[in-house]
């Protein structure tokens, strides 16, 4: 026997669910430094779901608005007792309890993107909040992103509970009505359909695609740089330190150790890893002013300041790839790939960051793909 | 105010590239024939090609535990072509004058180097003959 449906959820309504599902997921699989543009990719879109959200709130069909769904506290909390004893009276639009959990799930993530923007503002100095925070600031902000996040995930794995234990309860799917946008009329003939919509949805579906081809242009170009790169503040350089710091290895910029350690490897000169380098007392003294005014203390970019707060105190470390942060960072990577020709060595920082020359050593600017056993091993990242 | 004189001039702003191809043509020369003087001055015979190529390429052990160790060891085999330093892997650009006008240009850049390679290949500083020959291979290459 076909059961008579009506028309519940319209098309914007769908189309906002499923692709708030996708944008939430598609952000946490790409946590990570490698992965940024794309988690960024994905918070905006997330983001604007939401304000989209907020609007259809106001102006979209009948189950759609706000208005159909609010309830006090002491509404949702008597139905959801009545579901524990058995199961409440079916509902065609949202019930109390998943209203909740929609306001939640509002408040959560609208919170958990202005973080996320305070963090890249904060750490990586990009975005619309950028230099506005400190580092400090924009590391307490990352931590609660992360919160966040898992509060987020624990709010939606319960509000998939509730459609479960609901759809078992009253005989009907509802992720399928989610997507059909259809449900069962009883009594039958009582509720009318709403309007499709599908003007708005088209609307809201050609946004994200164009937004997505805009935000993935430089991928999507070709070229060998697999991100989106960012381009983040210029540091400054020194003639004297590119010419004596630069033949052997890359030039490494002051600002990844802090000043006591450049004192100390320029005052051990002459047994610098096995190298004498032979530098006459001026050009010593000359190296040492830039080093120590630009060094890690003045903390021009996340990586300075990481590496600069990881560091034990009392303590100057003469190599970066000794300081806790660059270890923490770089644990994953297999000896194997430091060992292979085209990397030669952890101390050779450009094999894999674009920027290491300029000393940014920006999330956007890592080659991985060009660098050894990385390539083979992790080929899917390209995406 | 000579500047402006200079490119108000179209005669003279017509010879400009010829000035200073010239004027670039005379400082590249300048730096490595001082420093052959100067070695000269301190006693040296004259320069051999040959025998650099010979230096060039001996192989030497500075320590007993070490592997033989060359100029070419980070310069390569072929003056003309590019290097990759022993320890580092970083690219070393040709040290041939044909292949690399800006070599020699810079005479504490070439001592400072002598200094700290002579001593990494040979395990003693080279001797201003060693260094004239040296230069007069690279240069000839
Ligand atoms: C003659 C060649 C040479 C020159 C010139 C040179 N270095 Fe080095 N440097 C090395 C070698 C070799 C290593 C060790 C590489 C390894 O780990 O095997 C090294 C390592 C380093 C490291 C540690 C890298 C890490 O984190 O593991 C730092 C920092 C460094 N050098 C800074 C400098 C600075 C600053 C100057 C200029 C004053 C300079 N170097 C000039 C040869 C050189
Ligand atoms: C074999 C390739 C490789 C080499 C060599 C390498 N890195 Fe990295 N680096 C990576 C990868 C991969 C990551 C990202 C790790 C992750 O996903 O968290 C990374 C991350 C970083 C980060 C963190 C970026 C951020 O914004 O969070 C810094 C800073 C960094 N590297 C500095 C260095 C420095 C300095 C050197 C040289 C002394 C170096 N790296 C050498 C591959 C490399
Ligand atoms: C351990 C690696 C290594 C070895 C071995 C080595 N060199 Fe070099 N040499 C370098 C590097 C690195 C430079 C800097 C290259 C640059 O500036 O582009 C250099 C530069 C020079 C320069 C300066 C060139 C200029 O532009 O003025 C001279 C001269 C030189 N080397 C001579 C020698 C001689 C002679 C030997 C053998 C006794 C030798 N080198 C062996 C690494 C090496």
């Amino acid at each position: 026997m076909q059961d008579h449906t009506v028309r519940v959820w319209d098309e914007p309504l769908r189309l906002f669910h499923w692709t708030l599902v996708a944008s939430f997921t598609a952000a946490w699989l790409w946590q990570g430094d490698r992965w940024l543009h794309l988690h960024l990719l994905a918070g905006w879109i997330f983001l604007a779901l939401l304000l989209f959200r907020m609007v259809w709130g106001f102006t979209g069909t009948r189950y759609a608005r706000f208005s159909a769904f609010t309830c006090g506290w002491r509404e949702a909390w008597l139905w959801l007792r009545e579901v524990t004893q058995g199961g409440g009276p079916r509902r065609l639009g949202h019930n109390p309890a998943g209203a909740w959990a929609i306001f939640a799930i509002f408040f959560l993530g609208l919170l958990l993107a202005v973080t996320g923007i305070v963090t890249q503002g904060g750490e990586e100095r990009h975005g619309p909040l950028a230099g506005l925070f400190g580092f400090a600031t924009g590391a307490g902000s990352h931590l609660l992103h992360e919160a966040l996040a898992w509060g987020l995930l624990a709010l939606l794995l319960l509000h998939v509970a509730g459609v479960v234990v609901e759809s078992l309860q009253h005989r009907e799917n509802l992720a399928l009505a989610m997507i059909t946008g259809r449900k069962r009329a009883v009594p039958a003939g009582l509720a009318l359909d709403v309007p499709r919509r599908r003007g708005v949805a088209m609307l809201l579906a050609v946004a994200l695609l164009l937004f997505i081809l805009f935000w993935l242009r430089g991928s999507l170009a070709g070229g060998d740089d697999p991100f989106l790169p960012f381009v983040g503040p210029e540091l400054p350089h020194d003639a004297a330190w590119q010419e004596e710091c630069g033949g052997c290895h890359l030039a490494y910029h002051p600002s990844l150790l802090p000043a006591a350690s450049w004192q100390r490897l320029l005052r051990e000169q002459e047994h610098h890893f096995g190298e004498d380098l032979a530098l006459d007392p001026d050009t010593v003294r000359r190296l040492q002013r830039y080093a120590v005014g630009h060094a890690a203390e003045t903390t021009p970019t996340e990586a300075s300041w990481k590496i600069l707060h990881s560091i034990p105190a009392g303590t100057s470390p003469l190599r970066i790839t000794e300081t806790p942060y660059w270890r923490r960072k770089h644990r994953e990577i297999e000896e194997a790939v430091f060992r292979s020709r085209q990397v030669n060595g952890r101390f050779n920082c450009d094999a894999c960051h674009l920027d290491a020359d300029a000393g940014s050593f920006e999330d956007g600017a890592m080659r991985l793909s060009r660098a050894a056993g990385l390539d083979d091993e992790r080929s899917g990242e390209r995406a | 105010m000579k500047r402006r004189a200079f490119h108000r001039s179209p005669l003279l702003a017509g010879m400009a590239p010829l000035i200073l191809a010239l004027g670039t043509a005379v400082a590249s020369a300048e730096p490595l024939d001082r420093l052959l003087e100067g070695y000269r001055s301190e006693g040296a015979d004259p320069f051999s090609a040959e025998r650099g190529r010979a230096l060039w390429t001996r192989q030497v052990r500075p320590d007993a535990g070490t592997r033989p160790r060359s100029c070419t060891t980070c310069h390569g085999e072929d003056p003309r072509g590019v290097g990759r330093h022993a320890r580092t892997g970083k690219r070393i650009e040709p040290m041939a004058h044909s292949a690399n006008p800006e070599r020699f240009t810079n005479p504490r850049k070439v001592e400072k180097w002598f200094r700290r390679n002579c001593k990494w290949t040979f395990g003693r500083p080279c001797t201003t003959q060693e260094k004239g020959d040296i230069l007069t291979y690279l240069s000839s290459q």
